[in-house]
């Protein structure tokens, strides 16, 4: 059985009660709309639910609407479900019953939830559900699905509609419309589409963008056909763009004439906590306060948990080291590959968790979709719309949460466009680099108060170049079409802790099975990269030159003694040596030397270029980079003194500018640019592919590198002439 | 008075008179119930001046004024 419904009916709530935690999400065949189902147990046998994305009309706009038509038409290979449970909202009955009507059409036994009673039952609404079910010949259940009443009733309902199966009424269409369904049959038949149900012929009348229309090859043919039909039914004084709506809501108001009663005027509970909350002064300053809060809870309280994460890695690399005795390899690939790919998959978690608690109690309570109407003009004018902003706000926490948040779009437009500029916000791992170059390089020279304006420009950069972008790309190059920025207003409501952590548990799976495991694999790759090859001459002969080294200004008897602890300074300074070393030589180095021309337009030496490569799979790993290639070891952090003074007195020791330093001002704000603007981010790259596809990955990723480096290059190149 | 739904003032009520048919996007309005003959009421501006929010048949609905313009409506006086 499937579920079918209009949004914020309660309709994923019914289902998680019905189906508990014995849920599946897959993506529908070719497309990513979530196919959610779940198993209801029941004596009698399991049943098979499948929760339908939510829908006003059966009219295809977006994705997920088509989806709806394509499982309810049993098309691209999809069973069609046996029984029709629609789930209802009773506060706005007309206008849920519109896909209720239009659904007649297909025939599919079935069976209405009447949820949200008790609102309805405060709003003074009396609904007769008993004549409702008369006029409408099927089964009605009236339930409360967030307070789990009148589940039983359904428990026992579903059974026994599927014994004793009812159908929905047809509307009984004009004679135009009639006619034009019979040539629309015919004519289709005639194309090759084989036989057409009425069904599937009304949405090709109603809707150039159905499933059923977009399969007919011959579109010549087919427009022809149907804007003869349109022409006769224009005739009839309808307009054809509307008609079925009207039609139906028209047969509605008979149905539902005597059902519902009003008492007294309709007192709407919102009304007066909207004229608070969407006040042009109030409303705004509150808008900012929640938003504060989001942004807070994610950059800051995810910080405890997101250290414990990291210390537990560290913990467990250090329990796995011995265990791999002789084995260097081997112990590597466990702990610098594996171990620190699963922390670094398990790190996005508390985000993801804490962005969408508050997802999910923003869009329970209502108070998304006001946010949207708040602060959408600040958004529409590049293809973006009011949703936008949470999804786009997070990612300056954390690009993960953000791409994923980006859900709670339902235009695919403005969805695709949101999740392409949310890694141009600067997330939270960019910031080391910052603090590192402009505590280095500004901070002295320049002043604390010139520094905080170079840290908040970072964070702007980002910014002030998505936007636009994202309008050039709408304007210009998605070709899909644009949607009207139509949103409900939900009644409030007290959200149900049940829900959320429902949400946050789903979220969060999804990702370390789905994501995790592309992020894992990338992790392992960038570990080979520099680890192999591993070249026992070239420590053996960085051994030797150290000691050579170390010998000149004291005895060889007291560099060998301090050479035998292993905890003594120079000792250590043999290991950062050695790892030096290695790193240079490995295939990432290689690279980085290879490729060192293409970043010498902007100033790179190959320290840097190799640093920024590192970084590719993860930005923030840059400062343990530069700690390695520098000889200092990979546990420096950005605050670190010996780093900083290194960087300083860094020197180019070949080419033009030999004994000039290598960080020059254009330089240092080149590197920053280029890491502000840069998707260096494995994480983000497969939560996009799976989010989008690996199409839309490849090119966010290539797209911004290219942007990257062209704004490093034209920095450097202006700044160095000045 | 003829006109059309973004220029009406806040707290003005309205019956719709017809919805552009030039439009792919009447009949998505027409799904949430802007139909002709049914009165909407606008509710408030969003603080930046755009999207409307409108009163129609009991639920509060949110669009754009791009959208609002392709409702034609006639103003009612109280």
């Amino acid at each position: 059985m499937a579920l079918v419904g209009n949004p914020n009916t309660g309709k994923s709530t019914l289902f998680n009660r019905l189906t508990g935690l014995r849920q599946h999400i897959a993506n529908y065949p070719g497309i990513t709309v979530e196919k959610k189902s779940g198993l209801l147990r029941l004596d009698g046998g399991d049943i098979d639910i499948l929760d339908l994305p939510g829908c006003y009309s059966l009219t295809a706009v977006s994705r997920d609407e088509r989806v709806v038509m394509d499982v309810l038409g049993g098309r691209q290979g999809l069973q069609r479900p046996d029984l029709l449970v629609f789930v209802v909202d009773a506060t706005n009955l007309k206008r849920n019953l519109l896909l209720v009507s239009q659904c007649a059409e297909l025939g599919i036994p079935a069976l209405m939830v009447l949820n949200q009673c008790d609102a309805a039952k405060r709003n003074g609404l009396r609904i007769d559900a008993a004549l409702l079910s008369k006029r409408l010949g099927i089964p009605i259940i009236e339930t409360v699905a967030t307070r789990g009443r009148g589940l039983e009733d359904l428990k026992k309902a579903i059974p026994a509609a599927l014994e004793k199966p009812s159908l929905l009424p047809r509307i009984e269409w004009p004679e135009c419309v009639q006619h034009g369904c019979v040539t629309l049959c015919k004519g289709l038949r005639d194309l090759g589409q084989g036989e057409v149900s009425q069904a599937e012929a009304l949405r090709v009348l109603f809707d150039s963008d159905s499933a059923f229309a977009c399969d007919v090859r011959d579109k010549v043919c087919l427009k022809q056909m149907v804007e003869d039909a349109h022409r006769e039914i224009r005739g009839t004084g309808l307009n054809p763009g509307s008609a079925e709506a009207v039609l139906h809501y028209r047969r509605l108001e008979s149905l539902l004439d005597g059902v519902v009663e009003t008492s007294g005027p309709v007192a709407r509970s919102h009304d007066s906590v909207d004229a608070l909350l969407l006040h042009r002064v109030w409303g705004t300053l509150i808008f900012l306060v929640v938003m504060y809060v989001v942004f807070q809870s994610l950059y800051s309280w995810a910080g405890p948990l997101m250290d414990l994460i990291d210390s537990a890695t560290g913990v467990a690399q250090d329990f796995a080291r011995p265990l791999f005795g002789g084995m260097p390899t081997l112990e590597s690939l466990v702990c610098d590959g594996i171990i620190a790919g699963v922390g670094g998959v398990l790190i996005f978690l508390p985000q993801i968790l804490i962005l969408f608690f508050f997802i999910s109690l923003l869009e329970d309570t209502g108070y998304m979709a006001r946010a949207a109407f708040l602060v959408d003009k600040l958004f529409s004018w590049c293809g973006l719309n009011g949703r936008s902003f949470v999804p786009l706000l997070s990612s300056y926490a954390c690009a993960i949460p953000g791409v994923m948040a980006a859900r709670t779009l339902s235009d695919p437009k403005a969805r695709l466009t949101t999740i392409l500029m949310a890694p141009f916000m600067s997330c939270s791992a960019r910031l080391p680099v910052y603090i590192l170059l402009i505590g280095t390089f500004i901070e002295p020279v320049y002043g604390p108060i010139a520094a905080g304006w170079a840290l908040f420009a970072m964070h702007f950069v980002g910014l002030a170049l998505a936007l636009p972008l994202a309008w050039v790309l709408n304007k210009f190059f998605l070709k899909l079409k644009p949607q009207p920025f139509i949103l409900e207003m939900p009644a409030y409501r007290v959200p149900t802790l049940r829900n959320i952590f429902h949400r946050m548990w789903e979220r969060g799976r999804e990702f370390v099975v789905r994501a995790g495991t592309v992020i894992l694999a990338f992790s392992v790759i960038i570990w080979s990269l520099l680890y192999f090859p591993r070249d026992q001459a070239l420590e053996e002969k960085t051994t030797q030159a150290f000691v050579e080294q170390a010998e000149a200004s004291t005895t060889p008897e007291a560099v060998r003694a301090e050479l035998e602890n292993p905890e003594s300074q120079l000792s250590l300074r043999l290991a950062h040596r050695i790892e030096s070393a290695q790193i240079e030589q490995s295939y990432l180095g290689r690279f980085g030397h290879a490729v060192q021309p293409v970043f010498a337009p902007a100033g790179f030496d190959w320290k840097i270029t190799v640093g920024v490569l590192s970084s590719f799979p993860a930005r923030e790993v840059i400062i343990a980079t530069l700690g390695i290639i520098y000889n200092l070891g990979a546990d420096v952090s950005e605050g670190s003194e010996d780093l900083r003074t290194v960087l300083v007195n860094e020197k180019w020791t070949s080419g033009a500018r030999l004994g000039q330093p290598v960080y020059t001002l254009p330089v240092v704000v080149g590197i920053m640019v280029f890491f502000a603007l840069c998707m260096q981010c494995g994480a983000t790259v497969a939560i996009i592919a799976r989010e989008l596809d690996w199409r839309w990955a490849t090119f966010s990723f290539f797209a911004m590198t290219a942007l990257a480096w062209l704004s490093a290059v034209v920095i450097y190149q202006i700044g160095s002439r000045l | 008075m003829k006109s059309t739904l973004d220029r009406l003032q806040v707290g003005a009520t309205a019956k719709i008179e017809e919805v552009s048919t030039a439009c792919d996007r009447a009949g998505r309005m027409a799904v949430l119930g802007f139909i002709p003959g049914r009165m909407v009421k606008v509710t408030r501006h969003a603080p930046l001046g755009d999207p409307i929010s409108v009163e129609l048949d009991g639920q509060e609905i949110s669009l754009r004024r791009s959208e609002a313009a392709i409702i034609c409506i006639r103003e009612i006086q109280n």
